[in-house]
């Protein structure tokens, strides 16, 4: 199995440990990674879809492209890139004029966009490729006798019939699955689905109403489970609740729930080194990472 | 006090050229769940539907709130009228860009300049004590594909009406 790796720029650029767990754990599960020489941004959807259409779909298109030329699917962890390389490639595909648009735009890069690239996250790979089977027989440590939560990127969750790939698109239960596989039990909460709410102009523009909108989710999970960490598969979801609870402790000094990206946590279990795969953090994981 | 007779009837298919937009019947579900219905001021999509329809152009270009959106698309899914109320909130967003350049992210000018919003390129030392590969295959390293990549985006319609923004990089 072998995918073209999209890696966004949060993750090279801020928290590279996960681009680094990512290398290492999916080529031993056989899922091996190509680099994309020149990809560029997905287009964030606060960058060019929020001007025009044209230049939004030409960005898609350029990733896409990239993609095609060398026969591969897309895999991508960040739920932003996920949902607008998802998108972007559905108008492409269900519009001939703007397929034909993009096409053109292409034309002096000599590439061009006709469908044959899928755009899959990683948790989708995970779970329906190489199954969970497979996982629990890659790891040599489990995490038993450990409480997790996870938090779903809403981003490969809707719209359904454009991004999903779990099922009920409400009650997802993938990224659960996925840590049950590596042996920890993974408690329920009233708010595990809600969005983190870190995207967008929300947590800038409106901080403390997004800090007040991460409170309510990490109070629950302090008041309804017995939490060790959470677990993310989401650039965005994984950078947000790690440095809000240090915000919040400005007011509070109660939140200190270590938070992992998935490939992080299967890492570890697989027996790499935490001073690779897991240093970039704002709670300290020691409490987590001494296990290994 | 709004006088009905004086707006601009036909505006939503400037913003929003989608019939499905005016079977929006205010029920709020596309509110309720949405994170960024919490902000300060609150975005509220049903409203946003509602001026595009009524054709308020001055109410529409001093919207702030379509840009506290998170994108998370819940409301897409849940509508129940299928109008897809996060494809108008970017289509506001694009009408606002397209009327008041104030309104364009400089967040462009950066993928414009070097591919990406974050620097990417710049971040070496970190990965090499990470055992990663110093460089990543980014744009930059290609200068002949950037230049590519800037030629085409000078082709697209709002960094082509807004050259000068982009003029150095």
């Amino acid at each position: 199995m072998k995918f073209g790796l999209f890696l966004g720029c949060n993750t090279p650029a801020i928290r590279p440990d996960v681009e680094r767990a990512i290398r290492l754990t999916m080529p031993k599960l056989g899922v091996d990674l190509v680099d994309l020489e020149g990809y560029v941004c997905c287009p964030a959807f606060g960058t060019f879809p929020s001007t025009d259409e044209d230049s939004h779909l030409a960005v898609s298109g350029w990733n896409l492209s990239l993609a095609e030329q060398k026969g591969l699917d897309l895999l991508v962890e960040c739920g932003s890139c996920y949902s607008s390389l998802r998108m972007g490639r559905e108008h492409i595909m269900h519009d001939e004029k703007k397929k034909a648009r993009v096409n053109e735009l292409l034309e002096p890069v000599g590439r061009s966009v006709e469908g044959r690239s899928q755009v899959r996250h990683i948790t989708d790979v995970l779970y329906n490729d190489v199954g969970i089977n497979k996982i629990s027989k890659s790891i040599c440590k489990s995490l038993e006798g450990l409480h997790a939560v996870v938090q779903y990127p809403c981003h490969t969750l809707f719209p359904s019939e454009v991004v999903g790939f779990d099922s009920p698109p409400a009650r997802p239960h993938i990224l659960r699955d996925l840590v049950e596989a590596l042996g920890a039990e993974v408690d329920n909460f009233s708010r595990e689905y809600q969005c983190c709410g870190g995207a967008g102009g929300f947590a800038h523009a409106s901080a403390a109403e997004a800090r007040g909108f991460a409170k309510t989710k990490l109070d629950a999970i302090k008041e309804e489970t017995r939490a060790d960490f959470i677990v993310v598969s989401c650039i965005t979801c994984l950078m947000f609740i790690d440095n809000i609870q240090k915000d919040l402790n400005k007011e509070n000094d109660i939140y200190n729930i270590p938070v992992f990206d998935y490939n992080q946590i299967l890492a570890l279990c697989m027996g790499f080194d935490p001073k690779q795969v897991a240093p970039i953090c704002t709670v300290p994981r020691d409490k987590i990472t001494d296990r290994f | 006090m709004i006088d009905l007779a004086e707006t601009k009837k036909n505006m939503w298919r400037e913003v929003f050229d989608s019939k499905d937009l005016l079977y929006c019947f205010n029920c709020s579900t596309c509110i309720s769940g949405c994170p960024a219905s919490n902000a300060n001021p609150p975005l509220l999509i049903r409203n946003l539907a509602r001026i595009v329809i009524l054709g308020l152009e001055d109410e529409l270009l001093e919207e702030d709130t379509p840009w506290m959106c998170v994108t998370c698309s819940r409301c897409e899914e849940m509508c129940p009228m299928d109008v897809k109320p996060f494809e108008l909130c970017l289509a506001i967003r694009q009408w606002q860009s397209q009327n008041d350049e104030t309104r364009i992210p400089p967040s462009i000018v950066e993928i414009y300049s070097r591919g990406y919003t974050q620097a990417v390129e710049k971040n070496t030392e970190q990965r090499k004590s990470l055992g990663l590969p110093e460089k990543l295959p980014v744009l930059t390293e290609y200068p002949e594909l950037l230049e590519k990549f800037q030629n085409m985006l000078m082709k697209t319609k709002v960094v082509n009406e807004n050259d000068y923004m982009f003029e150095g990089e």
